[in-house]
């Protein structure tokens, strides 16, 4: 059993809250999102999401996944109070895609995909130049999941957010 | 797997503190008197350290310096010697025999007190473990010293814990993970920290 620390209750909370509100954004605006600088990119939760409800010993997790499923039963979750824990997570700008899993109450992520990398290296070449590209896409399709994160949080602590949670709640109701 | 396989799991970090300027020329002194020391001749049971980012068995820098570009690099090695239950059972079991076979030819009697069978214990599992080579692993790290953002190739909770330990005692900067709770923080300011924490769960139906 792992200690608790500081803020882990919220990390809970927010963490899935904004998975759950960013499946519904996605779907309720066909994927479209803008970054800061304006540059349009897609967003899509698809493919793989586990639902999380209860608490303690009676804690509840769904996972569902499918190629090209809608993930009825992780909606049919949501609908009976669960929020999104986990999710495969597709971003795509520019006809390059990444994809990762997100964990809501860390996010950390894993099996994070960018576009592909060229690892073979031209003569005279800079030999970090691999990783260097590497780098910049990785940061790339993080800046994009942090923007819509942003959008979130200024939507959470907004007077607009529960006018927000009453259409996410309608979302649910709908497709469940 | 590191940052340059084709999928990464990883968790990011954020360095809270001014980086004072002095750092930048220590770097590779300070990765360099806290870099990991190999145990393969040894029979301790763990040892960690860095390593240069593209070579695991480079803990001097010799192969490359940690600067690329505006990203400091380094890979955690992490060496843990591990003794199967089974093979350990088996080899206690045959050193109790042999105790009970030396006790009754020397007291008459095949006993073996508590505090002997403790020290058997010890003992056979140092010897099984100098026995057993080391299972290497790296993790990597990526610093980007323009936004402070910090990499780390590992999601599990114990390397994390170690790392933040170690990027600590090394560098002498906290490190903030960047969950949930720290990037709202960050957005909305220490003073709605109190509100952050009491945060009520969204009923969305």
């Amino acid at each position: 059993m792992e200690h608790a620390y500081l803020g882990e209750m919220t990390d809970i909370v927010l963490g899935q809250e904004f998975l759950t509100w960013m499946w519904y954004k996605s779907e309720s605006q066909a994927g479209r999102f803008k970054a800061d600088s304006g540059e349009p990119f897609a967003l899509f939760m698809e493919q793989r999401v586990s639902v999380t409800g209860g608490e303690g010993d009676a804690k509840e997790t769904t996972s569902v996944s499918g190629l090209l499923s809608e993930l009825r039963e992780a909606k049919i979750g949501l609908a009976m109070g669960k929020k999104v824990s986990k999710a495969l997570v597709r971003i795509e700008a520019d006809a390059e895609q990444w994809t990762a899993t997100l964990k809501a109450e860390d996010f950390s992520l894993s099996s994070f995909k960018t576009p592909k990398v060229e690892t073979r290296r031209e003569e005279g070449e800079d030999p970090d130049s691999a990783f260097l590209e590497k780098m910049y896409l990785m940061e790339r399709g993080l800046a994009f999941l942090d923007c819509v994160f942003l959008e979130f949080l200024a939507l959470r602590f907004s007077g607009g957010w529960k006018e927000e949670a009453a259409a996410v709640g309608r979302w649910m109701a709908q497709d469940a | 797997m590191g940052f340059l396989s084709a999928s990464a799991s990883f968790t990011r970090y954020r360095i809270i503190e001014e980086i004072p300027d002095t750092l930048w020329p220590e770097i590779a002194d300070r990765l360099r008197r806290n870099a990991f020391k190999d145990i393969d001749h040894t029979s301790d049971e763990r040892s960690f350290g860095w390593v240069a980012f593209d070579d695991m068995l480079d803990a001097d820098w010799r192969t490359a310096p940690p600067q690329k570009g505006e990203f400091i690099t380094m890979g955690l090695r992490l060496d843990t010697r591990r003794v199967s239950p089974a093979v350990f059972k088996k080899h206690l079991a045959l050193a109790l025999a042999d105790e009970m076979a030396r006790m009754e030819q020397t007291k008459g009697k095949a006993y073996v007190s508590r505090d002997r069978k403790t020290e058997l214990k010890e003992q056979t599992k140092l010897r099984l473990m100098a026995r057993t080579l080391p299972i290497p692993a790296q993790f990597d790290v990526v610093w980007n010293t323009t936004s402070g953002v910090v990499y780390l190739a590992s999601i599990q909770s114990k390397l994390r814990a170690l790392f933040e330990d170690m990027f600590t005692m090394t560098f002498d900067l906290h490190l903030e993970p960047m969950t949930p709770y720290y990037q709202a923080l960050a957005r909305l300011g220490e003073e709605r920290a109190s509100a952050l924490e009491d945060l009520e769960p969204t009923i969305f139906v």
